[in-house]
């Protein structure tokens, strides 16, 4: 049987599609203003027997498709133990929301904290920060891991923050080290939630912000803790919605 | 599942009953017109007794709406607690009925920002400043209290010219303890599983108590129990067997916060007991009757509320304990209104509690009375919710 899971998200909605335990299709795109219409389209000839929606958008899809749905969370919970059979302490950064999730030794989920509803030190966060000092996001990350020293960031609310760096370009502060600042600004909200929740042992860590190389570095150094980055981060919860179809 | 209650006859046949607002709206202009002055008071620490035994009428003025929090936002900072501004709000804009109506107000200074915002109010109507005690537990605190309790019946008898008679207090005392006994008969039903009442309903018969006397509340509440006795042997509930029993406890939950009890309940929960000052703590509360000191009993049961700013406030997690063990949550959800630093630290006890002593979840949603985070809290509850169904 064909399992997938669709997870709508605030910046991207990725697909996944399970056989025989083997992840056999996996595709993302961004989310528009339309984003059913986006999830069709993402879904287009993929072939399935069932399907469960995950992201902010899943009743949308429920609304459409007539498919069971699962918060994010328990998504999160389920994916990360395919990448990683015994993980027990995640963290996603996806582009509107954090999640710190820690699971019991069976994986059953045991507690997790959430970012409020701003999206202060998340995926969204960086995008506006690479813009704001002239970055793609690529060059960015690698900015701040060659930074010798951090300028300190002091807000991590998108909008306080492109204002904070702005002066600081302003008073002439260098362009990589305001970089590695603002990396370790979203790690410092992150642990803020991690500590609240995480076990000792690896961290797996998820969503889009785990291809940042910084983010990864800095978090494994300030939690003193293994972190480990699936191959595709960004797929974890489809995944785990999927894994839930059964 | 829960659309089914729609064919469910309503608790009460009352053309206002969807209206709790504009029915107790009515009861207080009767009031007025039958000469009766109207005493504004912002929580339970204010006693009500007191204020009946005058022949006065006491009214809530606290507000949960986000409608008049931008003109409150013009004076008060931002990062203040909803209510408090949602309350200012209204008295700023002259749109709170019950304030305009009042002859008197009474203050509590329960947290600072209340205690501020009583500054910027008291030049507007007499206006009394209950100094609470913080340390219940304290010697001597409770004369200290009985003293604010005599300052005000001083302070009362004064702007509404008449005189409190001790056998008026002891009247009043007995009043409200037999309508906390009728409420209590109510609650008991919110122990069935499945439940036999919306938490709409909940609201609705505590609103009820607000307009109705001890007589009228015990035609009311036989009413409403025949009522439900029908809808169990009708088979009729909300939710399953199976549907996850929620005791929201913490800040008020009212108006525009009610989103949270709307999401717990799309979300497939089912809300059996509210803790907070808006539900049902204080009608656990009982008054010494027949004492040689009506003030003082009183002054001792208001003092006994379990309200986060207590310290410490061993009570609440007393009070918990008999809850959860009556109503058998399976979770318990923990509301914390934005900048409400006593609930808002409060709530790590709470969950601490809840989770070692009874083994339940505990979530804490911290919101105000915006819509902008209904999803992220959604989020929040069908997660709890799902892990509930895993461990069954």
């Amino acid at each position: 049987m064909r399992i997938a899971g669709i997870d709508i998200g605030s910046r991207t909605v990725k697909l996944a599609v399970l056989e025989d335990g083997q992840l056999i299709l996996s595709r993302n795109t961004m989310t528009s203003y339309n984003p059913l219409a986006t999830a069709q389209e993402l879904m287009g000839d993929a072939v399935f027997d069932v399907i469960t929606a995950t992201g902010y958008g899943r009743h949308l899809i429920k609304g459409h498709l007539d498919c069971p749905v699962i918060s994010e969370i328990t998504a999160f919970a389920r994916g990360a133990r395919f990448f990683s059979s015994d993980c027990r302490s995640i963290l996603d950064i996806g582009g509107q929301d954090t999640k710190a999730i820690s699971l019991d030794q069976e994986g059953n989920l045991r507690k997790f904290e959430m970012n409020d509803k701003c999206a202060a030190g998340t995926g969204r966060f960086l995008e506006v920060m690479a813009t704001a000092l002239g970055f793609t996001i690529e060059e960015f990350s690698k900015a701040g891991l060659s930074a010798g020293k951090a300028v300190k960031i002091n807000s991590t609310c998108t909008v306080f923050a492109e204002s904070e760096v702005v002066s600081l370009t302003a008073q002439g502060a260098a362009r990589d080290e305001v970089a590695l600042g603002i990396h370790k600004a979203i790690v410092s909200r992150s642990i803020g939630l991690l500590k609240k929740v995480a076990v000792p042992g690896e961290i797996f860590f998820a969503g889009g912000v785990a291809y940042n190389d910084c983010v990864r570095v800095l978090l494994e150094k300030e939690m003193g803790q293994p972190v480990f980055v699936p191959s595709d981060p960004q797929i974890v919860g489809a995944v785990g919605a999927a894994l839930s179809s059964l | 599942m829960q659309a089914a209650m729609a064919a469910v006859p309503p608790l009460i046949e009352n053309a206002q009953i969807a209206d709790p607002v504009r029915r107790f709206l009515e009861y207080v202009l009767n009031k007025r017109e039958q000469g009766n002055p109207v005493v504004g008071v912002y929580c339970g620490y204010a006693p009500v007794e007191l204020i009946r035994a005058m022949g006065a009428v006491p009214v809530s003025l606290c507000s949960a709406s986000q409608w008049t929090i931008p003109a409150a936002e013009a004076i008060l900072p931002a990062n203040l607690c909803p209510m408090i501004k949602s309350s200012f709000g209204f008295i700023r804009t002259n749109a709170c009925f019950f304030y305009a109506a009042s002859d008197a107000v009474i203050g509590e200074t329960t947290c600072d920002g209340k205690k501020k915002m009583f500054e910027l109010i008291a030049h507007l109507k007499p206006t009394f400043i209950m100094d609470l005690p913080q340390l219940p537990d304290d010697t001597e605190v409770l004369d200290r209290w009985r003293k604010s309790v005599l300052k005000l019946q001083g302070f009362l008898e004064k702007t509404l010219q008449t005189s409190l008679s001790a056998d008026r207090l002891e009247a009043e005392i007995r009043e409200t303890n037999r309508k906390n006994r009728l409420m209590d008969r109510f609650f008991a039903y919110l122990a069935c599983r499945p439940i036999p009442v919306s938490w709409r309903e909940i609201y609705d018969v505590i609103t009820l108590e607000h307009v109705a006397n001890g007589d009228e509340f015990q035609d009311l509440i036989e009413k409403i129990s025949s009522s439900i006795d029908q809808r169990i042997a009708l088979g009729q509930c909300f939710g399953t067997f199976s549907s996850p029993r929620i005791l929201v406890s913490g800040c008020p939950v009212g108006g525009d916060a009610c989103k949270v009890l709307q999401i717990i309940e799309e979300a497939g929960g089912v809300v059996v007991a509210m803790e907070a000052c808006s539900g049902m703590k204080n009608y656990f509360v009982r008054i010494t009757e027949e004492s040689s000191d009506p003030l003082r009993a009183v002054a001792e049961s208001t003092l006994s509320i379990p309200c986060s700013c207590m310290t410490p406030n061993r009570r609440r997690l007393d009070l918990l304990d008999k809850m959860i063990a009556r109503f058998s949550p399976d979770a318990v959800i923990d509301v914390v209104l934005h900048a409400c630093h006593a609930y808002n630290v409060e709530s790590h006890k709470i969950r601490k509690h809840v989770q070692k002593k009874h083994g339940l979840p505990c979530l804490k949603i911290e919101t105000d009375y915006s819509k902008g985070d209904i999803e992220q809290i959604r989020t929040r509850v069908e997660a709890l919710f799902e892990n509930l169904e895993l461990k069954k």
